[in-house]
This record gives structure tokens, C-alpha cells and sequence, in this order.
């Protein structure tokens, strides 16, 4: 086939196309993940000293920052998905932004944590229990993002998976950090973290061969 | 063997770079800009619109840019194949630009995608097979060709540099390769993958051109 009988069929009844709107496609992210957190809350886990813990630092700083990271993280993943983005900046970005999470939690770690040996404060049981939930809860945001990566023409879709993983693996975490009981810091960031590089690594290996350009 | 290498790239090269005909400049003057002009922004407004005429005139005008484009950067017969694949790419993800941002960028990332699939596809095919056109073509893409090739090639290992050099731009089968630079057809086969494979690498984290 030729170039010109290539355009002549392309261009003939051509139909208008909905442009992509990051807003709208954030809104739709952030829209399920309420429902998500919604639910989740609907039943009935959320850890029942929440009101008692309002206002301690050590709860503000775990639901904050991890509140920023997801809507950070889905914002790059969403951006990585432009043909004309780099996702390798934003994921420099995100990087940075967990750095300083995890380094405002060692200024807000309770009292009383300090004493207890390396084992007990990590308690690799329940913080395996607490990844896996992580993960799940991580599944809704993580097809989401890859239908809208799919939807959309990343030219480096190998980075946008792992900055979509990474989103979904926050939200997920945020959700998570409702009715987590544990309140020490090292806690949250080991199997906090454990939780999101599973959630990266499944997007990273998935959602690109379901890619393409 | 680093001695041999040289000499066989700079033969080559003073092959392909020799000293251009008055014809050839004028040539190379009289062709269209190569940057992207500013208009084809409107027309894919249009396009997305829905407005066909608009759009096959965007595309026609795409199609002669992206020719020039691969041009430069693959051998002659894969270049038809490389302007199609990315016209219809444009195709399936126009609703992916917004005219708040220029097309260039939009339309250079797109054709970048295709031309390292193309390299992929390349670097995929039987060694022993290679186009009998590859020799020939326009003047001005021989020399940025081969250019662009001298660069590239810079950053292999000169054993990878000097199989790829012989097999896939030569044409010498893998045994006449294997016979000339004195390594087993396998170690040969091996270099071209791997030297392939590295070049694709450089050529997807070099930001995009034009």
C-alpha cells in the first residue's frame, strides 16, 4: 500500500476524538480511590482509637504523607503518559518526595519505640499481613491507571508502568494507613514500602506488554 | 585488530562521504525546512474535530517530514515501512496531543518510538539478509548516514563495531565476516546482537531531535 492510499483511507470518515485531560483523567483516579477508602472504611476496619489519634503528629505524618505521595505519584504517572513526557524526572521526583517522608518519620516516632529490639519493632507477621493488604488494596487504582496508560501513547511505557505501580502502590498505602494499628514509623516504612515495590514491580513487569504505541 | 577496524571504518566512510555534486547541493537547498511548521497545529485541531480534509493534508504534509526523518537514520527499504507504521500510530493516538503545547515535540517523540522498533526489527531479521538497495539513495542521507553511524558505532566494543560494520552495512555474510576479522561465526552472530542491542539503547536515552 502506498503513502497516499495509507492517508486517503485514514482520512476518509474520520471520526472527532475526545482529547486526553489530565484532570480528567486525575479526577477519575482520585474519584476511585474515595470509593475505594469509602468502602474500605464502610467496613468497619478502621483502627477504633482513629478519634483519640486525630491529633497526634505520628498519625498526621503516616496519613499525610502518604496522601501526598499517592496524589503526587498518580499526577507523574498520569503526566508520563504525554508521548512528549520523561517519566525518568518524575520518578526522581516521587523518589525525593518518599526520602522525605521517611525522614520527617523519624522526627515524629512516638515515645517508647526507642527501647524495643529491631524484631519487635518491625513484627515481620503482622508487617507481611500489612503488605499483602497494601497490595490488594493497591489493584483498583493499578487497572485504572494501566487502562488510561493504554488509552494514552507513552513513548516510554516501561517508566510510565513503574510510576504507575508506584501511584497505585501509594494509594493503596494511604488507604491501608486507616486501620493500621502499628504506631512506629520503622514499622510503616519497612512494610509500607515492601508493599509498594511489590505493587511497582507487578506494574513494571504487567502493564507494558499490554502496551502499544 | 583495533588497527584493522580503523582503516575499514575510514574506508567506508571516505566511501559514502565522498566531495558532493554541484546537483546534489542545489538539491539539498530546494528542500523544505526541517522543522515542523506551525500551521500543521491547526490542522490537527481540526482532525480531532473530525474535519478529513484537514487531516489528510496534515498527513501528507507528516508524510514527506517523516520520510526525510528515517531518511537519516535507517537504510532505504525500511524506510517506507518506518513513515507508515508511525502515520498510523499518529493515527490511533491523535486524541492523545493538545494544541496547548507545540506539535513538533509530539510528532518527533512518535517518530523516535518507531524508528527504535524499526532498529528492534532490524536487529531481529535474519543477519545474512539484507536489502539490495542498501547502497544506494540520496546523497545528503548517505552522509548523515554515515555520520551518524561513525558516532554510533564509537560507543561499541570495536569487535561489536567492526561485525555490524561488515555484516549489516557491508553485506558480507557472517562467514566471510568470520573469515576476515578471525572470529568463530558464532562470536561473530553475538556481536552483532549485542552491538545492536547497545546501539538501541543509546538511541532511546539521546533526548529527541528536531
Amino acid at each position: 500500500m502506498s503513502n497516499e492510499s495509507l492517508i486517503a483511507d485514514l482520512s476518509s470518515n474520520l471520526a472527532p476524538v475526545q482529547r486526553r485531560s489530565m484532570l480528567r483523567e486525575g479526577g477519575l483516579v482520585f474519584a476511585l480511590g474515595a470509593v475505594e477508602l469509602a468502602l474500605f472504611l464502610g467496613l468497619g476496619v478502621m483502627r477504633p482509637d482513629m478519634h483519640h489519634m486525630s491529633g497526634s503528629p505520628f498519625l498526621m505524618w503516616r496519613v499525610g504523607s502518604l496522601g501526598i505521595l499517592a496524589v503526587a505519584a498518580c499526577l507523574l504517572a498520569i503526566r508520563s503518559y504525554s508521548p512528549t513526557a520523561q517519566p525518568r524526572h518524575g520518578l526522581m521526583l516521587a523518589c525525593a518526595l518518599a526520602v522525605a517522608a521517611i525522614v520527617a518519620g523519624a522526627v515524629v516516632a512516638p515515645s517508647g519505640v526507642s527501647g524495643r529490639t529491631l524484631l519487635e519493632r518491625t513484627a515481620p507477621a503482622s508487617g507481611m499481613l500489612c503488605a499483602a493488604s497494601i497490595f490488594v488494596l493497591s489493584l483498583p487504582v493499578m487497572a485504572l491507571l494501566g487502562a488510561l496508560m493504554r488509552r494514552a501513547a507513552p513513548t516510554q511505557p516501561r517508566l510510565s508502568a513503574l510510576a504507575s505501580g508506584i501511584a497505585a502502590g501509594a494509594c493503596g498505602a494511604f488507604v491501608f494507613a486507616f486501620c493500621c494499628p502499628f504506631n512506629d514509623p520503622l514499622y510503616v516504612v519497612v512494610w509500607y514500602s515492601v508493599g509498594c515495590a511489590a505493587v511497582a514491580a507487578v506494574a513494571r513487569w504487567c502493564l507494558p506488554r499490554r502496551f502499544r504505541l | 585488530m583495533g588497527r584493522e577496524y580503523r582503516t575499514m571504518r575510514s574506508d567506508f566512510l571516505s566511501r559514502l562521504i565522498s566531495k558532493p555534486t554541484q546537483g546534489a547541493a542545489r538539491v539539498s537547498r530546494e528542500q523544505p525546512s526541517r522543522t515542523v511548521p506551525d500551521s500543521w497545529s491547526d490542522l490537527m485541531v481540526a482532525a480531532q474535530n473530525g474535519h478529513g480534509g484537514a487531516y489528510r493534508r496534515l498527513l501528507s504534509e507528516m508524510s514527506d517530514w517523516l520520510a526525510r526523518y528515517f531518511q537519516r537514520r535507517l537504510p532505504p527499504g525500511d524506510v517506507d515501512d518506518a513513515v507508515q507504521e508511525t502515520l498510523l500510530a499518529i493515527h490511533r493516538r491523535r486524541h492523545t496531543y493538545d494544541p496547548q503545547y507545540p506539535l513538533g515535540p509530539w510528532l518527533a517523540a512518535i517518530a523516535k518510538n518507531k524508528w527504535v522498533d524499526q532498529l528492534r526489527s532490524l536487529a531481529r531479521r535474519p543477519v545474512n539478509e539484507l536489502p539490495d538497495e542498501i547502497a544506494v539513495g540520496d546523497h545528503e542521507a548517505s552522509v548523515i548516514s554515515s555520520s551518524v553511524l561513525a558516532s554510533l558505532l564509537d560507543e561499541l566494543r570495536p569487535a561489536q563495531a567492526q561485525a555490524i560494520l561488515l555484516v549489516k552495512v557491508q553485506g558480507y555474510s557472517i562467514e566471510e565476516a568470520s573469515g576476515q576479522i578471525g572470529q568463530s561465526p558464532s562470536a561473530v552472530k553475538m556481536n552483532i546482537h549485542r552491538g545492536l542491542a547497545r546501539l538501541t539503547a543509546i538511541i532511546e536515552k539521546t533526548p529527541d531531535v528536531e
